[in-house]
């Protein structure tokens, strides 16, 4: 149910560390925000789009991750064409559609691992500090991507005992049975984790 | 933490993923299709209260960044946090964190119920619409260029879907007050 957006390769970018990736992505953003210019932009835009395309997402699949978000990045080029010089608009528009573009090369390159291994260096701080525990991070993340497909075949039968109620199937009548049966099963799971040791407490 | 706590985080997480994948509803006289998703916020706030509402998003928008499509329609990875409306996903644990103050502060148990539909509410509106688009807004504003009282203006098409969906979440995080209260009590 939950695919990671990740995409199998063996590309230069595939091999890249992911800090060096996320770096990068920070440095081309700070340079993009401070420079106006036109050239500039377009050339990333440029660049982003040759890496976006080389990582191997078939046509359809690398139109669809992006495509909504430059749906949202064309409507308000468009709304800024009544209010800014079209020079400055193309700029905009152009750095924009660079990061995103850059930023889905990045999460399509990466695999959840890699990230979390990242996650974990980054927590080290805090977790001398005591503030937090990577090792619960990790532990948060494995129970969301174990519950969600259980979730969901709560949320069916609860849509399915309506229907057979003849009821309409609403939001609000959904909704909270489906907090309260999924939050009531907390107890339980923790108890069960305890049980195993798995937090050393 | 208790690990009860840390249950209870991530299984909200897991009941916003669920939420994005819920078909959203189209109602004839909003002009935007209401997602279930956007009203995680105000649940989570309403029913785990401030800080493990805020860590439920928090473990969200951790899913969000390392590549999962888990926001409604099947979008994720860095490319929405990046794109015009990052702004209001990361603000999503803001919001949470500040409707769960306000409830905290305004629900008690043993209150009349029309008491408690008003905290919920307030709390929703506060901290899931107000303080959103407060972090949400400037952001739109400067990765568009777009002037932000532009910005605002066409924002307000969203408030009517907005407002009804602080009406849904009062109520249903008022059902779940009542059949398994977990927001903490603060004065």
């Amino acid at each position: 149910m939950l695919t990671s957006l990740h995409i199998e390769g063996d590309s230069l970018l595939h091999r890249l560390p992911v800090r060096l990736k996320l770096i990068a992505l920070l440095m081309l953003s700070i340079v993009l925000f401070l420079s106006s210019s036109l050239a500039l932009q377009a050339i990333a835009f440029v660049i982003a789009t040759g890496l976006y395309l080389s990582v191997g997402l078939s046509p359809r699949e690398a139109f669809k991750r992006v495509g909504f978000v430059f749906l949202t990045i064309f409507f308000l080029a468009a709304v800024n064409l009544f209010l800014l010089p079209v020079a400055e608009v193309a700029a905009l528009t152009l750095r924009l559609m660079a990061l995103v573009l850059f930023a889905a090369t990045v999460t399509a390159t990466t695999t959840i691992s890699a990230f979390m291994d990242e996650v974990t260096i980054l927590l080290t701080p805090l977790e001398r500090l005591g503030l937090v525990r990577a090792a619960d991070v990790s532990l948060a993340l494995g129970l969301v991507l174990r519950f969600v497909p259980d979730i969901f075949a709560r949320y069916e039968a609860i849509r399915e005992a309506h229907r057979a109620r003849g009821l309409p199937v609403r939001p609000l009548t959904i909704i909270g049975p489906l907090i309260i049966l999924t939050l009531k099963d907390a107890d339980t799971i923790a108890a069960a984790i305890d049980a195993r040791g798995f937090r050393r407490q | 933490m208790k690990t009860r706590d840390l249950v209870l985080i991530a299984l909200f997480a897991a009941i916003v993923v669920v939420l994005g994948l819920i078909p959203p509803i189209t109602l004839g006289f909003i002009p935007v299709p209401i997602t279930a998703q956007s009203m995680g916020v105000m649940l989570a706030g309403c029913i785990l209260g401030a800080k493990r509402g805020a860590l439920a998003f928090l473990l969200f928008l951790l899913l969000v960044v390392i590549g999962l499509p888990v926001l409604s329609g099947g979008r994720g990875g860095l490319a929405v946090i990046a794109g015009p409306s990052g702004g209001f996903i990361i603000g999503w644990v803001v919001a949470a964190f500040v409707t769960g103050l306000i409830a905290e502060r305004m629900v008690r148990e043993g209150q009349a119920e029309t008491r408690q539909f008003i905290g919920f509410f307030l709390a929703s509106v506060l901290g899931g619409i107000v303080v959103l688009y407060a972090i949400g807004m400037p952001w739109v504003s400067v990765v568009t260029g777009t002037p932000l009282l532009t910005v605002a203006t066409g924002s307000l098409a969203f408030i009517p879907g907005d407002l009804l969906k602080a009406a849904i979440a009062t109520l249903a995080a008022r059902a779940v007050y009542a059949g398994y209260p977990l927001l903490p009590a603060r004065t």
